[in-house]
C-alpha cells in the first residue's frame, strides 16, 4: 500500500501537530502491507531530521514555499495512493487535485469553528486527536462520514522519572523551591494555555513556590509585566526556548505540571509530564480532559475557577507522589500504531472491523 | 431540600438554648421538609440545631439531620444541594476522610474539617448551612453564591438565632417582630425586600455569597464575601478571544449540559417547568439529549386560554415533538382566590411576585414531582431583559439638559427621577426597575417611618454597591444589577418559598457561579445574541416557531383576579403591592 500525507510540518517541526504527524508516518510505515509513505510538508523549522525509514519519502523540497508545495502536491496527484491523508483542515483545498477523497486529520482549534464547507463534503473520513475535537468539528460541519479518534502517543521509554538536574536548578534559581511548570508557545493570539490563570493565583500560594513558564513567543513580555504587577516577579521564571534534548530534564524539575487551558485539542505536553512522573493538572474544558483520561491519570480543574486551580496545586504539592501513573500504557506508542493500523484496515475494507469513534469508549465527558 | 434553624448562646450572660423554641421554629418549616425532622441540643445547652428534611439524595436514615461526622464531633444542619459532592468526596477520600453515608451533607462536614472556612470556595450548588465545631467553640454559617437558598439571622448580642425563613425565626417566640422602616421602604421601592434587610428590625438576611463564624470568645465576625458577579464580569474582560475559539452554540451546549448533568443528579425523578420561552424549552431539550427527559409541567390561566399570551399550546406542541411527558394545569380565578390565604402564609417576606411559581410548583407536586428544573436566570444571563437596552439609553437621556421634560412628555410617572437618578447605571436601574419612588414613601408608610427609612436605606447606594468592582462593560453592569437585585431578592426568594410550600425542590441550572465564569467572555463578546445561540444549542435546535416568538413574561392575570386599579390611576403592580402590604400589616 502507498500512503500520502499532506501536512503543515512533521520532521524538523516543533509542537504537537508535527509530532503527531511523525508518529503517524512511523505507524503507517510499520504497516505490514506498506510499500511507501510520502510526506509533503509545508514547513521545516529546523534541519535536524529524525532518521527516516527507507520506505518514507520526505519531500523536503516542498517546504521551500507556497508555490513549491503546490507543485509538489500536483506532481504527487499523478501517482497512485491507497489513502491520502490531509494533515490540516486548511490544506483541504489542495486535495481537490486528487481523484480520490482524502482522510482529514483534525487536531484542535483549527477545526472547532467553520471553514468552507464544500471541501468538507469531499472528505472520505475524519480522524481527530480527541473526542472533544471530533464533536466540535461535527457540530458545525455536520460531516456524515466515518470518524476516528486517534489520541496522541508518548514514547514512555524516552522519558521516565529522573532526579532534578543540579545545573538547571542553578540556571533558573530553583534550588530549594517547589516548582510549578507550564510548557508551551507563549503567543498573544492564543491566550488559551492558562499562563494567566496560574499567574493570577501566585500571590495566594506559599512564598517558596516558583512558577516556571517554559517556551518562547511574542506574549512573554506581557506575562512578565503581569507577574510584576501582581508582585510575584521574583517567583516566576521564563526559560525561553527549550531544546528538545533538555525537555525531559525540564519536566523533571517540576513538582506539579499545571495547564488550566481552554484551547488544547489534546495536550500532548500533559503526556510528556506524566511520562516523567510529574503529577499533572489539566483542564476539564478542552482536550486535556482526555489526555488525563477523565481524571484517572491526573487532576482536572475548571480553568475559569481560580479556587479550584489553587486547591489542586496545594493538594498535589502536599500529597502528589512522583511516578508514571498506572494507565499511561493507554497512550503508549505501540497502542497508537495498533490504532493507526485498525483505521487503515477499516478504510481499505479489511476484515477487522474498526468501530468509528469508539477508540476511547471508556471516556465519558460529564 | 429542607429547612434549618438553630441557636447559639455565645455571650457570657446568655440564657441556655431552649429546645421548645427550636421545636417551634422547626414546626413552622414543616412543608419545607415533610419527610423527617430532628433537633439536637448540646449537653450544656449552649448550642442547638434543628432541621426539617425533604429527602432527595440518600433517602436512607443516615442522611437525616442534624448530622454528625464519623467521629461524632462536628454537627451540621444544611438546606440545599451540593452538586459537586461526588468530586469533593473523592478528593477528601484521597486524604483519608471517612464517611458513614452517601449524602452531600456529610461531605460538607469533612470538607470543613479539611479546608476550614475556605471550603466555600470549592462548593458548587445551592445551600445554606451551619456547622457546629465544639473544639473551637464556633458556629460556621454560609450561604450559596447567588442566594438560591435563604438564611436569616437574629443576633441580640448574646444569642445568635438562624433559620431558613423569617417566619420560622418569629415562630420561636424570642425574636421581636417590630417592623424595620428600611426593609419596608425597600419593598415599596423595589417590589421585594433587599438583602440584608427584612421587614423586621431584629432579623437580617445572611447575604448571598457570604459566610461568617460566631465563637464564644470573639462573638460574631464580619461576613466574608467569597463570590462576586461583578468581579466575574470584570475578570472576563480581555478573554473574549478565548470565547471565540468555539462556535457560540456549541460552547453553550457544552457548558449548560455540564451544569444540567449536575442539576439532574437525584435519587427521585426530576421534572421541569416548561413555558413557551427559550430558556425552559432549551433546558428540557438539553436534558433529554443528556439522557434524562424530564416530565414537563406548564401552567396557564383561564383568562389567557385561546389568546396570544397562552403559552400552553406551544409548550404542549414542543413537548409532543420532543417526546417529553407533559402536563398542562389550568388555574382559575376561583382557585386563586381560595389559595390566597395560603399564599400569604407561605410568602416569607412581602413581594409582588411568586404567585406564578406557587401554581406551577403546585402543579408539579400534583404530578408527583419532588424536584424540578427551571429556566430561571436565563434572562439575566443572556441579556434578554429590556433593561439591557434601556439602561444605557436612560443614562444618555439623563445627561441631556431637558431630560425631565422629555420624560414627562412621554407621560412616565418616574419622569422627574430621570435627571436626578439615571446618570449612573445604578440610578438608571432604580428608575427603570423601581416600583415606587422615594418621594412616594411618606404617603405609603407615614412621614416618620419614611424619614427614618430614607436615612437608613439609600436605594441608589444599594444598587451602586451591587456593581462594585465596576464590571466596566454595559452588559456586565446590567447583568450584575439584574442578578444581584431583582433575581436575588425577588425571583430566587419567591421561587424558594413558593416551591417549598409544595415540598418541591426547584433547581436552576442557569444560575451557577461556574456557568457564569465559563461563559462570561462569550457574553461580553456577543451580548444579547447569546439567547439565540442558546436556542440553537440543542440538537436539533429549537424550532423556528419558538425561537422567533415575541418574548412574553410569565405573569399572572392579577388585575382580573383581584380587580386591581379599576380606575386606572395606578399600575397593576403598584396596586398588588398594596394588597401584599396589607397582608403583612405594613400599611
Amino acid at each position: 500500500m502507498r500512503f500520502l500525507l499532506l501536512c503543515t510540518d512533521a520532521y524538523g517541526g516543533h509542537g504537537g501537530i508535527a509530532l503527531f504527524n511523525r508518529q503517524l508516518v512511523g505507524a503507517l510505515a510499520a504497516h505490514p502491507a506498506c510499500e511507501q509513505v510520502v510526506v509533503v510538508p509545508r514547513l521545516i523549522v529546523t534541519r535536524e531530521n529524525d532518521s527516516l525509514s527507507p520506505i518514507v519519502a520526505f519531500d523536503a523540497g516542498a517546504a521551500r514555499g507556497k508555490l513549491a508545495w503546490v507543485n509538489a502536491v500536483r506532481r504527487r496527484a499523478r501517482e497512485h495512493f491507497d489513502i491520502v491523508f490531509c494533515g490540516h483542515i486548511n490544506l483541504l483545498p489542495a486535495t481537490r487535485l486528487f481523484d480520490q477523497p482524502p482522510v482529514l486529520i483534525t487536531h484542535g482549534i483549527e477545526a472547532w469553528k467553520p471553514v468552507r464547507r464544500p471541501f468538507i463534503a469531499g472528505t472520505r473520513a475524519a480522524i481527530s486527536v480527541s473526542e472533544l475535537t471530533r464533536d466540535r468539528f461535527l457540530s458545525w460541519s455536520h460531516f456524515a462520514g466515518p470518524t476516528y479518534v486517534l489520541p496522541n502517543a508518548v514514547r514512555l521509554e524516552q522519558y521516565g522519572v529522573r532526579p532534578k538536574r543540579a545545573d538547571l536548578l542553578a540556571r533558573w534559581g530553583l534550588a530549594g523551591k517547589r516548582v510549578l511548570l507550564t510548557f508551551g508557545r507563549i503567543v498573544a493570539a492564543e491566550r488559551y494555555k492558562g499562563f494567566d490563570d496560574v499567574l493570577e493565583i501566585m500571590p495566594e500560594l506559599d512564598r517558596d513556590i516558583v512558577y516556571v513558564i517554559a517556551g518562547k513567543g511574542d506574549d512573554t513580555d506581557r506575562l512578565r509585566r503581569k507577574a510584576r504587577d501582581l508582585g510575584v516577579a521574583d517567583r516566576v521564571v521564563f526559560t525561553g526556548f527549550v531544546a528538545e534534548e533538555e525537555k525531559a530534564d525540564l519536566y523533571a524539575l517540576a513538582d506539579v505540571y499545571v495547564m488550566p487551558s481552554r484551547g488544547e485539542g489534546f495536550g500532548f505536553v500533559l503526556l510528556e509530564a506524566m511520562a516523567c512522573g510529574v503529577p499533572v493538572i489539566g483542564s476539564k474544558h478542552d482536550g486535556g480532559r482526555e489526555a488525563l483520561r477523565n481524571g484517572a491519570l491526573g487532576t482536572l480543574v475548571d480553568p475559569a475557577n481560580p479556587a479550584e486551580i489553587r486547591t489542586a496545586i496545594n493538594d498535589l504539592l502536599r500529597d502528589g507522589k512522583r511516578g508514571v501513573p498506572a494507565g499511561m500504557e493507554y497512550f503508549a506508542y505501540e497502542r497508537f500504531v495498533e490504532r493507526v493500523h485498525a483505521i487503515v484496515e477499516d478504510l481499505s475494507g479489511g476484515n477487522r472491523r474498526y468501530e468509528p469513534g469508539k477508540v476511547l469508549e471508556s471516556f465519558h465527558r460529564q | 431540600m429542607c429547612g434549618i434553624a438553630g441557636a447559639f448562646a455565645y455571650g457570657g450572660g446568655a440564657p441556655p438554648v431552649d429546645r421548645a423554641e427550636l421545636q417551634a421554629m422547626n414546626d413552622r418549616m414543616r412543608p419545607r421538609g415533610p419527610d423527617a425532622g430532628g433537633i439536637w441540643v448540646d449537653g450544656d445547652a449552649r448550642v442547638g440545631l434543628a432541621a426539617r428534611r425533604l429527602a432527595i439524595i440518600d433517602l436512607s436514615p443516615e442522611g437525616t439531620q442534624p448530622m454528625t461526622d464519623v467521629d461524632g464531633e462536628l454537627r451540621i444542619v444544611f438546606n440545599g444541594e451540593i452538586y459537586n459532592h461526588r468530586e469533593l468526596r473523592a478528593r477528601l477520600e484521597r486524604f483519608g476522610a471517612r464517611f458513614h453515608s452517601s449524602s452531600d451533607t456529610e461531605v460538607l462536614l469533612q470538607l470543613y474539617r479539611h479546608d476550614g472556612e475556605a471550603m466555600v470556595d470549592l462548593l458548587s450548588g445551592m445551600y445554606a448551612f451551619a456547622i457546629w465545631d465544639p473544639r473551637a467553640g464556633r458556629l460556621f454559617i454560609a450561604r450559596d453564591a447567588y442566594g438560591i437558598k435563604p438564611l436569616y439571622i437574629a443576633d441580640d448580642g448574646a444569642t445568635l438565632r438562624f433559620a431558613s425563613t423569617v417566619k420560622a425565626l418569629l415562630a420561636g417566640g424570642r425574636v421581636s417582630a417590630a417592623h424595620d422602616p428600611a426593609g419596608v421602604a425597600g419593598f415599596w421601592l423595589l417590589g421585594s425586600v433587599p438583602e440584608p434587610y427584612t421587614i423586621h428590625r431584629s432579623i437580617r438576611a445572611v447575604e448571598a455569597g457570604t459566610c461568617f463564624s460566631v465563637d464564644e470568645r470573639r462573638g460574631r465576625a464580619a461576613a466574608r464575601p467569597y463570590y462576586s458577579i461583578a468581579k466575574t464580569f470584570a475578570h472576563a474582560r480581555g478573554q473574549e478571544s478565548i470565547a471565540e475559539l468555539v462556535e457560540p452554540a456549541t460552547l453553550l451546549r457544552e457548558f449548560v449540559t455540564e451544569s444540567l448533568r449536575y442539576h439532574l443528579v437525584s435519587d427521585v425523578p426530576v421534572g421541569a417547568f416548561l413555558s413557551a420561552g427559550i430558556d425552559s424549552t432549551t433546558l428540557a431539550a438539553l436534558a433529554a439529549a443528556a439522557g434524562q427527559p424530564p416530565r414537563c409541567v406548564t401552567v396557564t390561566f383561564d383568562e389567557l386560554r385561546g389568546g396570544a399570551d397562552d403559552e400552553a399550546p406551544l409548550a404542549e406542541r414542543f413537548a409532543r415533538e420532543r417526546g417529553l411527558p407533559h402536563t398542562t394545569r389550568v388555574v382559575t380565578r376561583a382557585e386563586f382566590r381560595a389559595e390566597l390565604p395560603k399564599i400569604f402564609d407561605a410568602m416569607d417576606q412581602p413581594t409582588i411576585d411568586g404567585v406564578n411559581t406557587w401554581f406551577v410548583s403546585k402543579a408539579a407536586s400534583e404530578a408527583g414531582l419532588k424536584v424540578a428544573i427551571s429556566g430561571l436566570g436565563g434572562d439575566e444571563l443572556f441579556g434578554s431583559y429590556p433593561a439591557f437596552r434601556a439602561l444605557p439609553r436612560l443614562t444618555r437621556l439623563a445627561r441631556l439638559p431637558l431630560a425631565s421634560l422629555l420624560a414627562r412628555a412621554a407621560r412616565n410617572p418616574k419622569a422627574k427621577y430621570v435627571r436626578r437618578y439615571a446618570q449612573t447605571y445604578a440610578g438608571a436601574y432604580v428608575v427603570k426597575r423601581g416600583l415606587f419612588m422615594p418621594d412616594d414613601l411618606p404617603m405609603l408608610m407615614g412621614r416618620d417611618a419614611a424619614a427614618e427609612a430614607l436615612e437608613r436605606f439609600d436605594v441608589l447606594a444599594h444598587a451602586a454597591h451591587a456593581i462594585e468592582p465596576d464590571p466596566e462593560t454595559t452588559f456586565g453592569r446590567v447583568a450584575t444589577l439584574e442578578a444581584s437585585l431583582y433575581m436575588r431578592n425577588q425571583l430566587l426568594r419567591d421561587t424558594d418559598w413558593a416551591s417549598m410550600a409544595h415540598s418541591l425542590e426547584v433547581r436552576t441550572p442557569l444560575v451557577t457561579a461556574a456557568l457564569l465564569r465559563q461563559i462570561a467572555p462569550l457574553l461580553l463578546a456577543r451580548g444579547a445574541r447569546c439567547k439565540q445561540y442558546f436556542a440553537a444549542s440543542p440538537e436539533p435546535p429549537l424550532p423556528e416557531w419558538l425561537r422567533k416568538r415575541k418574548k412574553t413574561g410569565f405573569s399572572v392575570p392579577l388585575k382580573e383576579w383581584m380587580e386591581l386599579a379599576p380606575d386606572g390611576t395606578s399600575t397593576r403592580m403598584r396596586s398588588w403591592a398594596r394588597v401584599v402590604a396589607e397582608a403583612f400589616a405594613l400599611s
